[in-house]
């Protein structure tokens, strides 16, 4: 259904064959891409803000996560330091039976080869 | 001649047309101006206007700095809490509501249904208390008792270090001790945070944000050591259920560098609640002036007594005056500066001086005076030196001045050598008119220890903040006295234990040297009564001294009034814990 060759609309007596620009049918495939391209562009800065909005509530989650994980390792190094208190444990020692010593015993080594002595001493040594 | 009439009127219709074209247009330019000046003229000030409306500003509380021991365990921080309020229009039945949150949060039903009838559009219930309590009393449920987070400051050593960290208020305010020295460095940079919320108060994501970090305090590395702080505050408890004392106070000092390895004192408090047994502290007006709650080792000022002895004899062995074997003839155990001062034995007048126990006139050595404590023989050796190079040495050990610790208003003490004073130097040179704090004794034996070189003493040994961790200066050193000197001295202190007043203060596996310092307190008519301070500064290993140990305790009953009978034993229970805790091999010395 396009136009007829133009060699037989030349070979007709009343009709003659004008030069000229050839008049092109308008086409829709440019206006189509841009309209694709528009929708697409469209659809992706709709896509990228909702990603982007997801991305801000991820974070303000993950910011949330942070703040609840470090409270809850202050309270935990708060129980550690309440547990390691020696107002706590020595009564508990205490009750096991355990007390600082009175006396210090010290370990006497004597690296000369021939004597590799360990000998126990209270209450005095020298280290060598 | 009709027709062209005709075409000049008007038609009606198009006149409507052109009367409707010309509002239109004219009612488009009308909303082309106001387009104009909506969103170009005042585009500017509507935005802002916005944007106000949807912008909140929150202030960034910054979290306060910790404070550790010298292990690295923790004695002051910060954490969040729930403090818990009350709207009293809203609670219905307020005598069952305060008997159903009281039990829970540990407080008074009668105080808190007082509360809860009150006029008031809020009242606080309980601030500050932990998370399950408070998840407690909101499990109730209960119309009109809320709660909103808080930060609490939490001591986890309780009372151990309480004399060392202080305490805040509820408001996080530094009011005693390193919380109060370093109050400004440890509250840190209060922070910003600006963004856009919707109608139901929720964060635009996309929308407008402005963060200013809060910068959080610096934690604070101090010298303490926190198993020693313990063991002295129990031999000081100890101490006063056995001399029947008011207060007792123990220092421990580490010879060479200054650092305060422990500072106690009894009674005890709590710095998280401020509590104390002490009785004087019910009746105090201002709660931190009472006695357990200042620091006396720092601002407590008293007279020495025989501790001070250590520095009139180390003055004259420096000058020259004497030698440790120098001897005095005819040593009394009275003296008189004053005629007619001693006339009567019970007499405590200016000028008159006794030695504790009555003893025989005889010849002393300066060993001898200085292992039996003689008062009188201590005096005759100052005479040698005089007043004027007394005050020096006494000035030069630090006594009369700060020790510049960083601790909150610390006591420079007192010398009394008014001019025309005639026996001043003489009762200075025994530990009378003179004053000082326990710290400036124990500072002075220190600088016996590190040969003759005064150190200044320190709790803070450095400060971490987000920039890392940065060393604490201003330790100054200074030569008192010479090595040869103060070597002499180590050895009269050892003697004092082997041989003299302080053999309560010998530790087996150690030789250990120091003095006992026993002092008359002075009553309200300033005469001195029967009442005593005793007090006990040594340091061990004699001969390369690591740790100093000061003990001071005020008003033991009769039986323990002596340096010797009640701080004596507390420096050994204390010294012999620092030796372990610092590693010291033991020099073998058996008592």
């Amino acid at each position: 259904m396009t136009a007829r060759p133009v060699r037989r609309l030349a070979e007709q007596d009343n009709l003659r064959l004008l030069k000229g620009r050839r008049l092109r049918r308008p086409t829709l495939a440019p206006w189509m891409l841009m309209v694709l391209i528009g929708v697409v562009a469209f659809l992706g800065l709709g896509f990228a803000r909702t990603s982007l909005d997801r991305s801000a509530f991820d974070l303000a989650e993950l910011s949330k996560a942070i703040s609840e994980e470090t409270a809850t390792n202050r309270q935990m190094n708060l129980e550690i330091a309440r547990l390691v208190n020696p107002a706590r444990i020595s009564p508990l020692a205490e009750e096991l039976g355990l007390v600082i010593p009175d006396t210090t015993k010290q370990l006497l080594v004597d690296l000369t080869p021939e004597i590799p002595v360990v000998a126990g001493a209270e209450g005095e040594g020298n280290n060598q | 001649m009709a027709a062209p009439k005709a075409a000049r009127r008007l038609q009606p219709s198009k006149v409507r047309v052109a009367v409707i074209g010309l509002a239109v247009v004219a009612a488009w330019m009308g909303m082309g101006y106001r387009l104009f000046q909506i969103q170009v003229v005042q585009a500017a000030d509507l935005a802002e206007q916005g944007l106000n409306q949807r912008l909140v500003s929150r202030d960034l509380a910054p979290q306060r700095g910790k404070i550790f021991d010298r292990n690295g365990e923790l004695l002051a921080m910060t954490v969040q809490a729930q403090s818990i309020y009350a709207v009293p229009s809203q609670v219905e039945e307020p005598l069952w509501v305060a008997q159903q949150i009281g039990g829970p949060l540990g407080a008074d039903t009668d105080v808190l249904y007082q509360r809860l009838i009150s006029d008031r559009e809020f009242v606080y219930i309980k601030r500050q208390v932990e998370d399950v309590v408070a998840d407690e009393v909101l499990g109730l449920e209960i119309r009109g008792v809320y709660s909103h987070p808080e930060p609490t400051r939490i001591y986890p050593a309780g009372a151990v270090a309480s004399h060392v960290t202080g305490f805040v208020n509820i408001d996080g305010d530094g009011q005693e001790g390193l919380e109060l020295v370093y109050d400004e460095e440890l509250r840190g940079t209060p922070g910003k945070a600006e963004f856009e919320r919707d109608l139901q108060g929720r964060v635009i994501p996309q929308g407008y944000s402005r963060i200013v970090p809060a910068i959080p305090g610096v934690d604070l590395n101090t010298t303490i050591d926190l198993p020693l702080q313990y063991q002295a505050q129990q031999a000081c408890v100890l101490a006063l259920e056995q001399t029947g004392a008011i207060s007792c106070w123990v220092v421990v000092l580490a010879v060479e560098t200054g650092e305060v390895l422990a500072m106690v004192g009894a009674p005890i408090f709590d710095p998280q609640t401020r509590q104390t047994q002490d009785p004087s502290c019910e009746q105090a007006e201002d709660p931190v002036a009472c006695r357990a709650f200042s620091n006396f080792i720092v601002r407590g000022i008293y007279e020495p007594g025989s501790t001070q002895k250590l520095i009139t004899v180390a003055a004259a062995l420096e000058e020259g005056e004497v030698s440790i074997g120098t001897v005095f003839p005819e040593v009394p155990d009275e003296l008189e500066l004053r005629d007619d001062a001693c006339r009567f034995a019970d007499d405590e007048l200016y000028g008159c001086y006794r030695d504790f126990e009555n003893h025989a006139t005889e010849d002393m050595s300066v060993a001898q005076i200085f292992t039996r404590s003689s008062n009188i023989g201590t005096i005759k050796i100052a005479e040698t030196l005089g007043q004027d190079r007394l005050i020096q040495y006494i000035e030069a050990f630090g006594l009369g001045s700060k020790t510049g610790i960083d601790y909150t208003a610390e006591a420079p003490g007192i010398l009394n050598f008014e001019a025309g004073c005639e026996t001043c130097w003489a009762s200075a040179a025994i530990g009378y008119s003179v004053a000082v704090t326990p710290l400036q004794m124990a500072a002075a034996y220190a600088a016996i220890g590190n040969d003759g070189i005064w150190t200044t003493p320190h709790i803070v040994s450095s400060k971490t903040d987000v920039d890392g961790e940065t060393q604490v200066a201003g330790m100054q050193t200074r030569r008192v006295v010479s090595s040869g000197t103060a070597l002499l001295m180590r050895e009269l202190l050892a003697l004092v234990v082997e041989k003299g007043t302080g053999a309560a203060a010998a530790i087996d596996g150690y030789r250990v040297g120091g003095k006992t310092g026993t002092a008359n307190k002075l009553g309200d008519d300033g005469r001195y009564t029967e009442t005593t301070r005793a007090s006990f500064v040594g340091m061990a290993p004699i001969n390369d001294p690591k740790v100093v140990v000061a003990v001071l305790i005020d008003a033991p009953s009769f039986d323990y009034r002596t340096g010797g009978l009640s701080a004596a034993p507390v420096f050994a229970a204390v010294m012999k814990q620092a030796l372990h805790r610092l590693g010291v091999t033991p020099d073998g010395h058996q008592r």
